[in-house]
């Protein structure tokens, strides 16, 4: 999308003249990986994966605990930077064509761009108002108009605003586990984020806020892209477009969901989605 | 299962070691409950003993407070004060002269020259002094008749506990010889009641001898000395006005009232004198002590929360691994300093440092500097400050240390700064945590007594807080340090001991105070968050 070459580029001042000819191409994949290896300290984490996430679709990655799911999708919005062990040996991302690890890109600014959701549900310890403008607040506004429309668009957006529009005032903590979880998808996208990272975001939901988060995503799709960590199968299934499997730090196959459940073309991936292993 | 394995199984449940009759568990059970057990008991005891050596006090207060009046020195005590405004009013006069002296040597007389030009104004001196002599004759002499009944009334007590102890003993012609008189503190006073109409004259003559002479005031040409002696002239006036309320207090005064128990009460926890071995009155009232080291506590917490609770932040949201493995020991470390060391070098280096640098030309703005004593409540703050540190370091960062780290990514994930994480999301999460850890840094603080013993100059008076920051630079002594410098040499058993021990008392509930608030602070937190 053109907001985040728009604003990589005016951060990096580099002309990439192949921008104007991608815009057109609807296919063009918003985030590039290429050749990337990732460590932790002497651990490595991740070895040379290559894949391509498409624009407003929805990717899953599956894959057995361990194998570094959780470390390519922070890689993906730089939250590795926290950790201070983590290191990148090889290879880039590139969102919209522009590395987001060329150190002339700000962090910050790229974070907002692409927001982040995750696998325990972490409310601040604030009203449920303050939590969704905690992104706002932090820019500086202070318009208060403009502050409760975004609180009203962002809660209606992650369908919890019927369940809290009386009591905006209290703790974020006070809802229950699936609302929290969807407190801090509102959260997130009152940023405006153009595309939404989720790590496992059901995992300590019950199946009736599962219910609710998935058919939360498929509506989010059309304006997010998104791009999903998640153990069941059946999720991935249900809310992908395309999904990725990765073994031991490898991306084994990536593709089309329907290709992957009905005839991955390997080995692996077919035992681990029949259940065999993993 | 057969039979056979069930009946081992029984025995190894049987045979399990036992000493004594007890198993280990149990007696693991029994050494750790009864460690707790012991400590609660010794606390208890030491509150016990602490509030046993320390109620008697009142009583002996009390006794001595009423001895104070009904002998009369009460009443000498308040002319005595008439007395004391006098003589500062010609302190003031003598520090003009001696102002002059030094210009005139400044501007290059030799003393034969400087001599001449002073003797003209040498006769004010004089005569200003003569007026204060029939005041204090007065005084003396009614206090010298006072005392002596005051003196011989102790005496007879201590011959009658003799001769009680000598009748237990069974000595009764011993006790018998014992001369034991009455004394009528009344008829003493008296005589010095009688003489209350020379005092009135004395008054009218002072008065009046102050407003013949004020005319005269010498003129010096030089302007600061001129504006001194304008000073003066106001202060003299005050002085006059003042004189008919001294007066009045004192024709006021009655003997006969007596003194309630929550007199001495009262002047205990909000007296402004601590005088101790008087031969007149001793004084045992705690604000002198109590203002001395709330002033020095302040002092070292704003030095020690703002360098702890940085360093806390610091080291538990910025540093790297290295960096907090280097610091977090070091900190650390300084509380294992024993406390005389920190004050022995506060004595030899940082009190003599503070007090060059106050001297400093570029520092001669600041109204109170250069400084005079190198002992006072910033010398002793700024080292307490020091081992006030890592408690609040520990403490704080163990509260930061507790905010979840997915508070801190969201926060991250939401394209904040680091510092905007810490200063909306780390740090409000964290604050009640903190804030207990800098109520526990002013107990620690409060408690304190080495350093304070040693540097922070024991004067006992109240701090000069009108003078505005200044104070912080003023000797002052404190609750602890009193008791560790006056508790080894009293009598035991005597007022001055009990009194001791109240301030222990005191101190101990303030100790009390604050643990209870900061473990009141902390349960909150904790229940907010779960
Ligand atoms: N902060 C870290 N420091 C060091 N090693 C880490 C760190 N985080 C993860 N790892 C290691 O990196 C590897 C990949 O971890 P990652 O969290 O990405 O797995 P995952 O696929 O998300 O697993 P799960 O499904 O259990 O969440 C693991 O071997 C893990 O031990
Ligand atoms: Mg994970």
């Amino acid at each position: 999308m053109s907001l985040v070459s728009l604003r990589l580029q005016k951060e990096i001042k580099m002309d990439t003249p192949a921008v104007d000819s991608q815009r057109v191409d609807r296919n063009r994949p918003l985030i590039r990986i290429s050749d990337f290896d990732f460590s932790y300290g002497d651990k490595q984490a991740l070895f040379d994966i290559n894949m391509d996430i498409a624009e407003h679709k929805v990717t899953a990655f599956i894959g057995p605990s361990g194998c570094g799911k959780s470390t390519l999708l922070r890689c993906l919005n730089r939250m590795n930077d926290l950790i201070e062990s983590a290191r990148i040996n090889r290879g880039k991302v590139e969102v919209n064509g522009v590395d987001i690890y060329d150190e002339r890109v700000d962090a910050t600014e790229l974070r907002k761009r692409i927001g982040m959701v995750f696998q325990k549900s972490n409310p601040f310890p604030k009203s449920i108002y303050e939590n969704v403008i905690y992104g706002l607040r932090i820019q500086g506004i202070k318009k208060k108009s403009q502050l409760d429309e975004t609180v009203e668009r962002c809660l209606k957006g992650a369908a919890l605003w019927e369940e809290v529009k009386d009591r905006l005032d209290t703790s974020g903590l006070s809802l229950s586990g699936g609302q929290q979880q969807r407190l801090c998808i509102a959260r997130a996208m009152a940023v405006g984020p153009e595309v939404l990272l989720m790590d496992e975001p059901c995992s300590a939901l019950d199946p009736v806020a599962t219910a609710k988060i998935e058919e939360l995503i498929h509506e989010l799709k059309n304006d997010y892209t998104i791009v999903i960590v998640t153990h069941n199968m059946q999720q991935a299934a249900r809310v992908s477009d395309q999904t990725a499997f990765f073994y031991m730090g490898n991306l084994i196959e990536m593709n089309a969901t329907d290709q992957i459940f009905m005839s991955p073309d390997k080995e692996q991936t077919e035992a681990y989605i029949s259940g065999r292993f993993g | 299962m057969d039979k056979r394995s069930f009946k081992s199984r029984y025995q190894l449940a049987c045979n399990r070691k036992s000493f004594l009759g007890l198993t280990r568990e149990s007696a693991l059970k029994g050494l750790f409950g009864g460690n707790a057990f012991v400590s609660i008991v010794v606390l208890g005891l030491i509150t016990l003993f602490l509030f046993k050596e320390g109620a008697g006090f009142f009583g002996q207060y009390r006794d001595s407070l009423l001895l104070y009046r009904q002998s009369g020195l009460e009443y000498v005590e308040l002319m005595r004060g008439q007395q004391n405004a006098l003589s500062a009013l010609t302190r003031y006069l003598n520090s003009i002269r001696s102002r002059q002296v030094e210009k005139l040597a400044e501007e290059g007389y030799d003393f034969q020259e400087s001599r001449a030009i002073t003797e003209e104004s040498e006769d004010f001196f004089y005569d200003f002094e003569d007026l204060a002599v029939p005041l204090r004759e007065h005084v003396i002499e009614a206090n010298e008749i006072l005392s002596a009944a005051r003196d011989s009334y102790q005496e007879m007590q201590n011959l009658s506990e003799h001769r009680k102890s000598l009748l237990e003993s069974g000595r009764q012609d011993e006790a018998d010889a014992l001369e034991i008189r009455e004394i009528d503190f009344a008829l003493f006073f008296d005589i010095v009641k009688s003489r209350e109409s020379e005092y009135i004259e004395i008054n009218e003559n002072l008065i009046r001898g102050i407003e013949e002479i004020l005319p005269s005031v010498p003129y010096f040409g030089d302007a600061e000395l001129q504006a001194k002696t304008e000073r003066f002239k106001e202060l003299a006036e005050m002085f006059i006005e003042e004189v008919s309320k001294f007066e009045e207090n004192v024709l006021a005064w009655e003997r006969a009232r007596s003194v309630p128990i929550s007199e001495a009460f009262t002047s205990f926890i909000f007296g402004k004198k601590w005088v101790t071995n008087s031969s007149i009155q001793d004084w045992y009232g705690l604000i002198p002590l109590m203002s001395g080291s709330f002033l020095v506590a302040l002092v070292a917490m704003f030095f020690a929360v703002p360098l702890g609770i940085g360093a806390a932040i610091y080291v538990n949201q910025v540093a790297r691994s290295l960096e907090r493995d280097l610091i977090k020991p070091y900190i650390e470390f300084i509380s294992a300093i024993p406390s005389v060391v920190i004050g022995f070098f506060g004595i030899a280096v940082f009190g003599t440092l503070i007090r060059e640098v106050s001297g400093w030309e570029s520092l001669a703005w600041i109204d109170f500097f250069p400084i005079s004593e190198r002992l006072n409540a910033f010398t002793a703050g700024g080292l307490l400050a020091l081992m006030a540190i890592p408690t609040i370091f520990t403490l704080a960062e163990d509260a930061l240390n507790n905010v979840p780290l997915s508070y801190k990514e969201a926060s991250m994930a939401m394209g904040s700064t680091r510092l905007q994480t810490i200063l909306r999301i780390i740090v409000p999460t964290a604050l009640s945590g903190i804030i207990s850890a800098v109520l526990l840094g002013f107990g620690r603080v409060i408690g304190e007594t080495m350093v304070v013993l040693l540097c922070a100059g024991n004067r006992i008076e109240i701090p000069r807080f009108a003078e505005g920051i200044g104070v912080v630079f003023e000797p002052v002594h404190t609750m602890t340090g009193i008791i560790a410098q006056e508790l080894g040499e009293v009598v035991h058993g005597s007022m001055h001991y009990r009194a001791l021990f109240m301030v222990g008392l005191v101190l101990f509930l303030i100790s009390l105070l604050i643990n209870y608030f900061a473990q009141k602070i902390v349960m909150k937190f904790q229940i907010s968050r779960g």
